[in-house]
């Protein structure tokens, strides 16, 4: 193992994701690479710091609970103003959990929802052309 | 050294049936109630992925919201606090997708105690708060899914709806950032290079 091979694989010996044997290789390339130890334990000191960091729990802003139940208590009133329109979120919501997401390119995802809902316009934007055009077909037809 | 981080709030009881029934069915007292048990939790996780306070209250707030509208749907496949967790991630990483807010500039979180929190020789909250704050996004994000929050990494590539490999290379960068970063403010790891005497321990 050299040391571009070590800087490959390190994120996988800190994520515990080697096999026995590799490890062995990296801990006999360190064992005559300062430098790669010292890189090492630099990125096992900021992996502990960052866990450390997760077991710890942070205050919220005073009065934020209070401000949680006002907006819960603002959307009950809206609710109960639109009773379909939140069964119509729910359905949405039960949809993009159903149906899941979709690659593009680049890397990037959308909600299948999304795509159907542009599919629909898309045919619905189609059928209203197709109409128009035959209606104006039928229009200048001579009679 | 797999991620096996326990958290706080996995060790905080579940609230029974009964309360979940109540709020489930709109009882706002009973709905408060659970938020002041899991508000730390929720904003921790807001603050982390966002890094500044006013997008995190935000953040935390529409996490809670979402539990509130989907509280009638959880069915206890999971604990709470862990399906509690999961929607605070989501909200968060869908926040930071839909508002671009200026930066603010990075500020020590208030701490519920006063003990100081164990990071490690020479790493203190100011300089690990301001490191991972001056993360690019798209490093930070998923670096503190991984390396705080202990998520796979095929799980953070469905959070952040970025392909597998990206985010391996993101987390390389965010954790080789925050490495040049703290040597650059002084840390020095506790554990220094093993000798060659080490060689006959391989």
């Amino acid at each position: 193992m050299d040391c571009g091979y070590f800087h490959q694989r390190s994120d996988d010996f800190i994520d515990g994701e080697l096999g026995y044997l590799e490890v062995a290789e990296l801990q006999q390339h360190l064992s005559f690479c300062p430098d790669c130890a010292v890189e090492l334990a630099q990125m096992s000191e900021v992996r502990g710091a960052l866990a450390g960091w997760g077991r710890l729990e942070l205050a919220p802003p005073p009065g934020f609970a209070e401000r949680v139940r006002a907006a819960v208590e603002l959307e009950q009133a809206a609710d109960a103003a639109r009773p379909f329109g939140r069964a119509v979120d729910d359905a949405l919501d039960r949809l993009d959990e159903t149906l899941g997401r979709v690659p593009l390119p680049g890397g990037r995802t959308i909600p299948v929802k999304n795509v159907i809902g542009w599919g629909l316009a898309a045919a619905a934007v189609a059928i209203g052309l197709e109409r128009r055009h035959v209606r104006r077909s039928r229009e200048l037809k001579p009679s | 050294m797999a991620a096996s981080n326990l958290h706080k709030w996995a060790t905080l009881p579940d609230p029974s049936s009964a309360e979940l029934a109540r709020a489930a069915d709109g009882d706002a007292q009973a709905f408060t109630l659970i938020v002041e048990r899991f508000q730390g939790m929720v904003y921790s996780v807001a603050f982390n992925v966002l890094g500044n306070h006013t997008d995190a209250e935000d953040a935390a707030q529409e996490a809670f919201l979402r539990c509130f509208r989907k509280l009638p749907q959880f069915r206890r496949e999971a604990t709470f606090s862990t399906w509690l967790f999961r929607l605070a991630m989501t909200a968060s990483v869908d926040y930071k997708r839909h508002v671009k807010r200026q930066p603010e500039p990075a500020e020590v979180p208030e701490l519920p105690d006063e003990r100081s929190p164990d990071l490690g020789e020479g790493v203190t909250a100011s300089t690990l708060t301001a490191a991972l704050g001056d993360l690019p996004d798209d490093y930070r994000v998923p670096t503190v899914l991984r390396d705080i929050y202990g998520l796979p990494y095929q799980e953070i590539a469905e959070v952040t709806g970025r392909p597998l490999g990206t985010v391996k290379v993101m987390v390389h960068r965010g954790r080789a950032s925050l490495r040049l970063r703290l040597r650059a403010e002084g840390v020095r790891p506790a554990a220094y290079p093993p000798g060659p005497r080490q060689r006959s321990d391989v």
